[in-house]
């Protein structure tokens, strides 16, 4: 007979740490089939390959540099490696990332989330930063424009708000936002591009109950994220009289809703009082939505939990002591944080401007000129034109002269109305000083070609007094080109006739 | 408040069904039986008896003599054989009286029986104390300073609540002594001079409910009361915040409660009868343990015999637990014995603990029944940083052993908080 010893409590819960990172391991997985099953419906079969390399490559080189760790240190390598959950990590990572990764910039995250992160700060229960954030950041930094050219996608809802400039208060280009991702609801169910694993809302936010129940994570941290954002953006909805899709908008957006479950519940990088907790998720939110609406940088959500995740000691130190004796000041410390949150939004929304969304440039038109026309042919003889103005100023006579374009044509279309020129001739030098368009009545985007100094500089310096003078017509307007050359024919030969 | 710092408490699994229903089983005293000269956190007692002395069942055979008064009684009738320093189950050796049983059970008058609703409040006290009634809840605490200061008492709360994994020792002790329950709390009611009583009892023993509702009927002065299914609710200042939905400093007297354990309710109503603690029912529980059953031993009895007579045990290796599996200490041979506050031995096998790093859940926090840090006081200890222990109130635990409990990386997250009181107390 063996008596063993152990100090007391011999009784032991269930749930053991192990177990905790497997159910959560399983609810990334369900995450990652969604992004498989979006790409496989609306993008094809070589979405889905890449997708599940970009996974095989981050669990690979995780695993890969976890065991050179052992190696290296000549640790046992299945007791690391079932202690250390490698996994988690690169999966997070997986999900953070577009689908148009190259999978070098997927190695060379996943390499420093799980080395620099967390290994070199003596491994897991030890590391300051979220490692799968310190990955995803050190990607962002390093390989920003790290895309296969040939896995395009669309626009995602955060660029699409951001390039507003996180505010949209007309309601035309409010409708076409929301419209690209089949509005609060589509963006709800997550069935359009972004990051592999956090578009649907609705599925990360089913599967964070589940853990929530099953005590994997603590529902304070993801409430009290969720809550945050929500209030947040609804101060900046309500002082710049936003609706209530506004809020909605930042939290079904982009990372948020895959961040507040998965990310900020990392309990490593948390500090371990309940209230603690609290105050990290609202710092969170607070730093998220400032990052999305005051700087011109993508991914709130993982620079928020980065620097939270500095303050996490320091909240620690905040909220030792003893909790009974502490929960008032607890209750003033989180009071006091979001209500400078509530105020700092407050003035943040009053100085929030809209960028208005430019109006496609308009066509250049294409101006060649053809045949020329001679000033004093026959083609200027017909339809004679009406001086409506005359003006003299020293040597410089100014006629204002009305030409038919189309309206000359027969079975031209109806109310058809003449161009009306404006011919200036310096009358000591008997040279033509400038022509330019007053009114343009004939076909717009043919015969306004015309109106191009490239056609009117022709007349520039021409002679009155030489018969042959000529101007070269703009290709494909031709009757509009016309016009103009018997406005001024009609001038030289009233100047003349004067 | 749960809120700010967790829920405080914890549905831990019971096991009770292993002996919940089974009959109670009267075990015969042993030739020696070992009583010891140790009560509460006392080793000072004035001995009425020598070696060589013949003693009968309800011999006073010594009193505690420091600042309170403790009687201790024989079991059996026979011969004192000397004192002997035994291994007693609070994990450190005590002087024991060894008594040889002679088998005739020729018994004594302990003490005068009392008639409680004639008594005066202060005979009331008196007795109790010079009946030697103690917290039969497991730390044996002297009853009648409870009632001595007294003041101002609202109410009386008799503990039924028995969170404790595996025991049912409370549960059995209740439903055997209906009646005597509830003459002990009207008795303790009137020596604490409070208002009402309570009897509270875990909400999901239904049955125990129904049976004590129908006998409190008749008692206007005694309410029955459900409480969840939670550890540690039968620690008084969970017990009281749960019903009460108040904390205290030291004592549960500042806000008017006088708690007591049900069994220390019944051993008072059988000491008004002229009975003293001489018999302990005792769960003796766990997978390592052939039969597991609900005994009834005679007060110094060692844990050998008990377990012999219950089929021996399962396993080659296993845990000897004097108590229940949270609070109850670890005894590394089976040679302890039964006191008064006994309520059992629980013998588990030996299972490996597969501990990894601390993951920082703050589970341990947040279930903390005292309000307390346990995984920062573990850091503190580690870093000898005293300051940091003396900030976290670490002199509050009381070893529940929920930390451990709850901790998903399995780590003796008790024992470093027991090693920071240590080094505390050191330091000073």
């Amino acid at each position: 007979m063996k008596f063993t010893f152990r100090p007391s409590p011999n009784a032991r819960n269930t749930q053991s740490t192990k177990g905790i990172m497997f159910e959560l391991t399983l609810g990334l997985l369900a995450v990652f089939l969604f992004a498989l099953a979006f790409y496989y419906v609306e993008y094809g079969m070589s979405y889905v390959i890449h997708a599940l390399s970009l996974m095989a490559t981050s669990v690979l080189v995780a695993a890969i540099t976890e065991v050179l760790w052992c190696v290296f240190l000549k640790k046992d390598i299945k007791k690391h490696l079932s202690s250390s959950f490698p996994i988690v990590t690169s999966t997070i990572l997986v999900l953070m990332v577009p689908i148009s990764t190259t999978l070098y910039a997927m190695a060379f995250g996943s390499f420093f989330a799980i080395f620099f992160a967390k290994l070199l700060f003596g491994g897991f229960g030890h590391n300051i930063f979220n490692p799968a954030a310190a990955g995803r950041a050190a990607m962002l930094t390093s390989f920003a424009a790290a895309v296969t050219v040939d896995m395009t996608t669309g626009p995602t809802p955060i660029s699409s708000i951001a390039n507003l400039g996180w505010i949209v208060t007309d309601q035309t280009v409010l409708g076409e936002l929301l419209a690209q991702f089949g509005g609060l609801q589509g963006l709800l169910l997550g069935w359009y591009p972004g990051a592999l694993g956090e578009t649907s809302a609705l599925l990360i936010l089913v599967i964070g109950i589940y853990l929530g129940y099953r005590k994997v994570l603590d529902w304070r941290v993801p409430v009290f994220y969720i809550g945050t954002v929500f209030a947040l953006a609804s101060v900046i909805a309500l002082v710049r009289g936003l609706g209530i899709w506004y809020p909605m908008y930042h939290i079904l957006a982009g990372g948020l809703m895959f961040g507040a479950v998965f990310m900020l519940t990392d309990p490593v990088t948390n500090p371990t009082s309940a209230a603690g907790r609290m105050i990290f998720a609202i710092g969170c939110g607070i730093i998220t939505v400032l990052i999305r609406v005051q700087a011109n940088l993508p991914g709130g959500v993982l620079y928020s939990i980065l620097i939270m995740n500095m303050f996490t000691p320091t909240i620690e130190r905040l909220t030792d002591g003893w909790q009974i004796k502490k929960a008032k000041s607890y209750a003033i410390s989180i009071g006091t944080l979001s209500l400078t949150g509530i105020v700092l939004f407050v003035f943040i929304a009053n100085i929030m401007i809209p960028v208005v969304p430019k109006e496609p440039e308009p066509e250049v038109p294409v101006i060649t000129l053809g045949d020329p026309i001679g000033i004093f042919s026959p083609a200027t003889s017909t339809a004679t034109p009406e001086l409506t103005n005359t003006v003299t100023d020293g040597n410089v006579v100014t006629y204002t002269v009305s030409s038919k374009g189309y309206a000359i044509l027969e079975g031209g279309y109806e109310g058809a109305k003449p161009n009306v020129f404006e011919i200036k001739i310096d009358t000591a030098a008997n040279k033509i000083v400038s022509v330019k368009f007053i009114t343009f009545s004939d076909t717009k985007g043919i015969g306004d070609k015309v109106e191009s100094a490239i056609f009117l500089d022709q007349f520039k310096d021409l002679s009155i007094d030489d018969e042959a003078i000529s101007v070269d017509s703009v290709s494909g307007a031709t009757i509009t080109s016309v016009s103009a050359a018997r406005a001024v024919r009609f001038a030289i030969e009233t100047w003349k006739g004067e | 408040m749960s809120m700010w710092i967790g829920p405080m408490k914890k549905h831990v699994e019971g096991h009770k069904e292993l002996t919940n229903y089974n009959e109670i089983v009267r075990l015969t005293a042993p030739k020696l039986v070992y009583i010891p000269i140790f009560n509460f956190n006392s080793t000072s007692f004035e001995l009425f008896v020598k070696e060589g002395d013949r003693v009968l069942v309800n011999t006073k055979l010594a009193v505690r003599n420091d600042n309170m008064t403790v009687p201790l009684f024989s079991p059996v009738s026979g011969t004192i054989k000397g004192i002997q320093k035994v291994m007693h189950g609070l994990l450190k050796p005590l002087d024991h009286f060894v008594i040889e049983n002679d088998g005739l059970y020729e018994k004594t008058e302990a003490f005068a029986p009392l008639n409680w609703q004639e008594a005066t409040r202060q005979e009331l006290i008196d007795f109790m104390m010079n009946a030697g009634i103690v917290g039969c809840g497991g730390a044996g605490f002297p009853t009648y300073i409870k009632y001595k200061f007294a003041k101002n008492v609202e109410t009386l709360l008799i503990n039924g609540v028995e969170c404790e994994p595996y025991i049912t020792a409370d549960y059995r002790m209740i439903e055997e002594n209906i009646q005597d329950l509830m003459i002990g709390t009207q008795a303790m009611l009137k020596a604490a001079d409070g208002k009402k009583a309570m009897i509270a009892v875990k909400e999901t023993k239904k049955e125990l409910l129904v049976k004590l509702k129908e006998a409190a009927a008749s008692y206007p002065s005694i309410e029955i009361k459900a409480v969840p299914d939670m550890y540690p609710m039968g620690w008084e200042r969970t017990l009281v915040y749960q019903i009460f939905k108040k904390r205290y400093n030291k004592l549960p007297g500042e806000v008017g409660v006088v708690v007591n354990n049900a069994t220390t309710a019944i051993a008072f109503a059988h000491a008004l009868k002229g009975q003293p603690i001489i018999e302990k029912m005792i769960t003796v529980s766990g997978d390592g343990i052939a039969r597991p059953a609900n005994v009834l031993v005679p007060v110094g009895m060692k844990a050998a015999d008990i377990v012999e007579q219950l089929g021996g045990y399962t396993a080659d290796e296993i845990s000897c637990i004097a108590g229940g599996p949270m609070m109850g200490k670890t005894i590394t041979n089976d040679q302890f014995v039964t006191t008064p506050y006994t309520n059992a031995i629980t013998i588990l096998k030996t299972r490996p603990i597969d501990a990894i790093e601390c993951l920082r859940c703050g589970r341990c926090n947040d279930t903390c029944p005292a309000g307390l840090l346990p995984v920062r006081i573990n850091n503190a200890e580690k870093a000898k940083n005293m300051d940091m222990i003396e900030k976290l109130n670490v002199n509050d635990c009381i070893e529940c052993g929920l930390c451990t409990y709850v901790c998903p990386s399995k780590l003796d997250v008790t024992e470093g908080v027991r090693r920071a009181k240590r080094i505390l107390a050191l330091k000073k």
